[in-house]
């Protein structure tokens, strides 16, 4: 890749691209390449200017970052790099108005939820405070993009190992300051957030021109190392700890047990999801999976261990820790006499939403998940995907924090769970966090970025999905964590046909 | 109330069939001509019975043929086996002992008594198959859900009317006026399939052996008929699969949207919208109007003044509505975890489920009340009986709130057919039923000793009654849904666990 600089901005995007590509942490999931045909091309050479780039959440920029994409896509499909390397998730080709939820976090009284280590350039010229969390991470988006973007206008060969060596919530959130995100409406707060970017871009720019590029990747991580977390007023015994790439936490489970009667379903349960992980608990049937979600979500009491969201304990704490959550639990009934409407109506106004916020989110949520003529329709009518699409409807509808999804594929059709997937990745980098629980190997494999392996009620291995794949496919590594398979002897009968 | 419910049926139809025995076998010492017009009169209706009552209440069959379509069964082991399971029922063993006490009727003579012995095993035979026909085209035809539970409910309403109208039959004088109907109805069923069996033996008694024997021949020719049918349907249901209702659509949030957003009266909304809308709780309010009206039909009967039947109707109904929710978490099942995620307040939660009971309980207490006055025509008594009725009402909901919460016990299935059992059986249930009953009348003793007051003195004890019953129902109330607030505050996680496993 040559660096041409009559097209700063397609080298640019591109080689931001390739190195998200580069990290794999991106899913394998290939978008499909819209064939453009070459006029398109002619479009590129319109010159935009970066700080356009960074304004992207302002609606306007988002078709022009679209059209680039896909023509940056072309390229790379001509120069025969490998299908994978570039994953971009395609703008929304339906032509229906394919609205996914608003997925407005709620302002929270809360100081500690500042979240620490997400590469803040500089702490004495942040202005926006710790009191939104999400905008600080917007602005950490935007900032991280002016890094990696602005480096590269000059020397892109050598940005890019710096590049690359960026922590993984980085990379993500490069990613998803280059994403079209016209498939999510910027979710937290439009409105306030275009200025305290204003604010924050030209203090970027002006750092970023001024830091030589190879300490770029240090100044980064060293940002995130030195940032210690705010104190948080409510001091809990709990110390905040960091993960291994330094993101916040948003659950944390210690020692979670639970016998019933002789057996033990759980078994001192230890897990830590971090913010915006999209968390995957996998085990073979009977693993205490539903019985440990069941407990975090606080369904079930659990017999000793904590659970805390973002430091709420959901057993001392409920009001603030159950607010954050948003559950769809397996197994259990819904109020099937009720129509669609009224279930979420009902779902929402539960949860303290208001009657017009909460009629416009479930036609947001109808037109989202395809059920729009089912609303009037009574859930014990619906067929089984359906029933789920609309408990996972009712389980979002007051934009939680913390998504607890238990076998949400479970009697999905695909093109349902394609639906679902891109809505929870959507969500997910708008800076939410799903913990899902699943069968399917592959689906984990593909979606989640973080996996836990559960077998009688312990974990076996935890962590980013590569470390706990170790190599082999997830399948493997679970079946070869779970004892391995037995081969099936007997059943000779079953051969020979008695009729 | 499905224990109590079943419990009293039981005792009542117990009741009823060894009335009914000791009626039959008393026949012994009645003339041949007496015994024989009763005995095929009532035969008839027996068997029509058996053929009628099965279509309002049988379309939720346990031991439907179509349960067995995929164990690959051959139809005549089905048939048969079916058939000796449809021999075990209740209104079958009834059946079997009146069968046996008209072996006793006939017990005149060798010949009356092997007939009747040989007439009993074909009435068994007939009343089984009958039954189980009627049920398997009951569930062919009446399949909506609207339409078995308006089959239930008259049925239940049918059932309850018997007793009063059996002893209204029972005051008629029958020597001089019921015998000579009995004969006329007699020798008309006397040739019908139905009556046929029950004279065979009458016939033979009396001496017309020539017209014993056809009339056998038409009662076999029946069972046959009827077996032939059971084995036609039980072949066609084998590869016939369920057919489903037709889906229903809404428009708009009904009562969602005329209720405001907020946790407790959004609960109301479900709660009314449930009471509308499932079987089971629709089931239970149609019951409501039909115990005042045995109780006045017996108290009639027993003579008593109308201005007492005033007091009867209005409150009854007003402690069932109340007592309806006494269960209602046990009714939500495991739907009630959207209330423990949501973090719901254990008040608003007791509050909404309140909500109907109220809104049909208050306006029914004040217009039943002034009614009740003014039918019997003693107006100062209204003040009284609408005391007493907000009392009920008002205490049974504060019990309900309590004991909804606290003491849970099984209930039918959302979905199940409301004349379903609990598939989990436990005897709590009964305790729990009757002891808060109790309660409730208990804590409506003042009242109800005010209103003894009044009527015996002066109408200014009824102005009492109503004021001391207003506030012994709101204390009751208050205190009810405080303590049912706090055990699901507390508790509900191990109320939610308690709904799974039941």
């Amino acid at each position: 890749m040559d660096t041409e600089v009559e097209e700063p901005l397609t080298d640019a995007v591109a080689d931001a691209v390739e190195d998200v590509a580069a990290q794999d942490v991106v899913d394998d999931e290939v978008a499909v390449a819209t064939e453009e045909s070459s006029p398109e091309t002619v479009e590129i050479e319109e010159t935009v200017e970066i700080e356009e780039i960074v304004q992207f959440e302002e609606t306007v920029e988002i078709e022009e970052i679209v059209q680039i994409e896909e023509t940056v896509r072309i390229d790379r499909a001509d120069d025969t790099q490998p299908a994978n390397a570039v994953t971009v998730i395609e703008p929304p080709t339906t032509t229906s108005r394919f609205s996914l939820p608003r997925l407005t976090l709620p302002r929270l009284t809360m100081p500690k939820l500042s979240i620490p280590g997400l590469g803040r350039r500089t702490e004495p010229a942040e202005p926006v405070a710790a009191a939104e969390p999400v905008e600080v991470t917007e602005s950490t988006e935007v900032t991280a993009s002016t890094e990696v973007a602005e480096p590269e206008l000059a020397e892109p060969e050598v940005a890019e190992p710096a590049a690359v060596d960026l922590a993984d919530d980085e990379v993500i959130e490069i990613e998803a300051a280059l994403e079209p995100e016209a498939d999510s409406e910027p979710e937290p707060e439009p409105e306030p957030e275009p200025e305290p970017d204003a604010d924050v871009e030209p203090e970027a720019e002006a750092e970023a021109n001024e830091k030589p590029e190879t300490t770029t990747d240090d100044e980064v991580v060293e940002a995130e190392i030195v940032e210690e977390p705010a104190p948080s007023p409510k001091s809990k015994s709990v110390t905040k700890k960091k993960s291994r790439t330094g993101a916040d936490i948003v659950l944390r489970v210690e020692g979670l047990t639970k016998r019933f009667d002789e057996t033990i379903a759980v078994d001192s349960i230890d897990l830590e999801v971090p913010v915006g992980a999209f968390y995957g608990i996998v085990g073979p049937n009977g693993a205490g999976k539903t019985t440990t979600l069941s407990m975090i979500t606080g369904l079930l009491r659990p017999d000793s261990g904590t659970v805390t969201v973002h430091d709420a304990d959901v057993w001392s704490d409920p009001v603030v820790a159950k607010r954050n959550m948003g559950v769809l639990p397996d197994r259990l009934r819904l109020f099937d006499r009720l129509t669609g409407a009224q279930l979420l109506h009902y779902a929402g106004v539960l949860r303290g939403l208001d009657g017009p916020t909460v009629r416009e989110r479930t036609a947001d949520l109808a037109s989202a998940f395809a059920l729009e003529d089912a609303l009037g329709r009574l859930v014990n009518d619906y067929s089984a995907g359906m029933t789920k699409k609309i408990a996972l409807a009712a389980a979002m509808i007051h934009s939680p924090r913390l998504l607890v999804l238990d076998e949400p594929f479970e009697s999905v059709d695909p093109v349902s769970a394609a639906t679902v997937t891109d809505i929870l990745k959507a969500y997910v980098k708008a800076g939410g966090t799903v913990l899902l629980s699943s069968h399917s190997m592959d689906l984990v494999q593909r979606i989640c970025d973080h996996v836990a392996v559960v077998v009688e009620g312990q974990v076996l291995a935890d962590g980013t999905v590569d470390e706990v794949r170790d190599g082999q496919s997830l399948e493997e590594r679970f079946v070869a964590l779970a004892g391995g398979r037995k081969t099936v002897e007997g059943l000779e009968w079953l051969h020979s046909f008695s009729d | 109330m499905q224990l109590v419910g079943m419990v009293l049926a039981l005792l009542y139809s117990v009741v009823l069939a060894a009335v009914v025995t000791y009626g039959i076998g008393a026949l012994r010492s009645e003339t041949v001509d007496v015994a024989r017009a009763i005995m095929i009169v009532f035969g008839s209706v027996i068997i029509l019975g058996f053929l009628v009552l099965p279509l309002v209440f049988g379309a939720d069959d346990s031991i439907d043929p179509r349960r067995f379509s995929l164990f690959g069964l051959s139809t005549r082991s089905l048939t048969l086996g079916l058939a000796v399971a449809g021999a075990v029922s209740v209104p079958a063993l009834a059946v079997t002992a009146f069968a046996i006490a008209q072996v006793v009727t006939w017990n005149r003579g060798p010949l009356p008594v092997l007939l009747a012995i040989l007439a009993a095993v074909i009435i068994i035979a007939t009343c089984v198959l009958a039954s189980r026909v009627s049920t398997v085209v009951a569930s062919l035809f009446i399949v909506s859900r609207r339409a078995r539970d308006a089959a239930g409910v008259a049925l239940l309403i049918v059932v309850a009317l018997a007793a009063p109208l059996i002893a209204l039959l029972a005051t008629i004088d029958w020597q001089s006026r019921g015998l000579p109907i009995a004969r006329r109805v007699a020798s008309a069923l006397t040739w019908t399939p139905l009556g046929a069996i029950w004279s065979v033996p009458a016939d033979a008694a009396d001496g017309h052996i020539e017209t014993a024997m056809p009339k056998l021949a038409i009662a076999l020719a029946f069972v046959a008929v009827l077996w032939l049918a059971w084995r036609l349907l039980v072949a066609k249901l084998l590869v016939t699969p369920t057919s489903h209702a037709g889906r229903v659509g809404y428009t708009g949030l009904g009562w969602f949207e005329r209720l405001p957003a907020t946790p407790m009266w959004v609960v109301a909304a479900r709660s009314l919208t449930y009471w509308s809308r499932d079987s089971r709780y629709r089931v239970a309010l149609a019951v409501v109007p039909v115990v005042p009206i045995i109780m006045i039909l017996t108290l009639i009967i027993a003579g008593v003044p109308a201005s007492t039947i005033a007091w009867v109707p209005v409150p009854v109904m007003c402690l069932f509505i109340g007592w309806a929710v006494h269960n209602d978490v046990a009714h939500d099942n495991s739907a009630f975890w959207l209330h423990v995620s949501s973090n719901i307040s254990g008040r608003d939660d007791r509050l909404g489920r309140l909500a109907p009971a109220l809104f049909l309980g208050l306006p029914l207490a004040l217009v039943g009340g002034t009614l009740s006055g003014l039918i019997v025509g003693a107006p100062e008594i209204i003040p009284a009986v609408i005391g007493l009725s907000v009392c009920v009402l008002l205490v049974a909901l504060g019990v309900s709130s309590l004991i909804s919460a606290g003491f849970p016990y099984a209930a039918v299935h959302p979905g199940d057919s409301p004349f379903a059992q609990p598939q989990a059986a436990g005897s709590a249930g009964s305790v729990v039923q009757t002891l808060s009953f109790i309660g409730i009348i208990v804590a409506t003793a003042p009242v109800i000793a005010l209103a003894i007051i009044g009527s015996m003195s002066a109408p200014f004890w009824y102005w009492i009654a109503l004021a001391v019953g207003l506030g012994i129902g709101l204390v009751v109330l208050y205190f009810g849904v405080l303590a049912g607030a706090r055990i699901v505050s507390r508790r509900a996680p191990e109320l939610l666990a308690f709904t799974v496993q039941n």
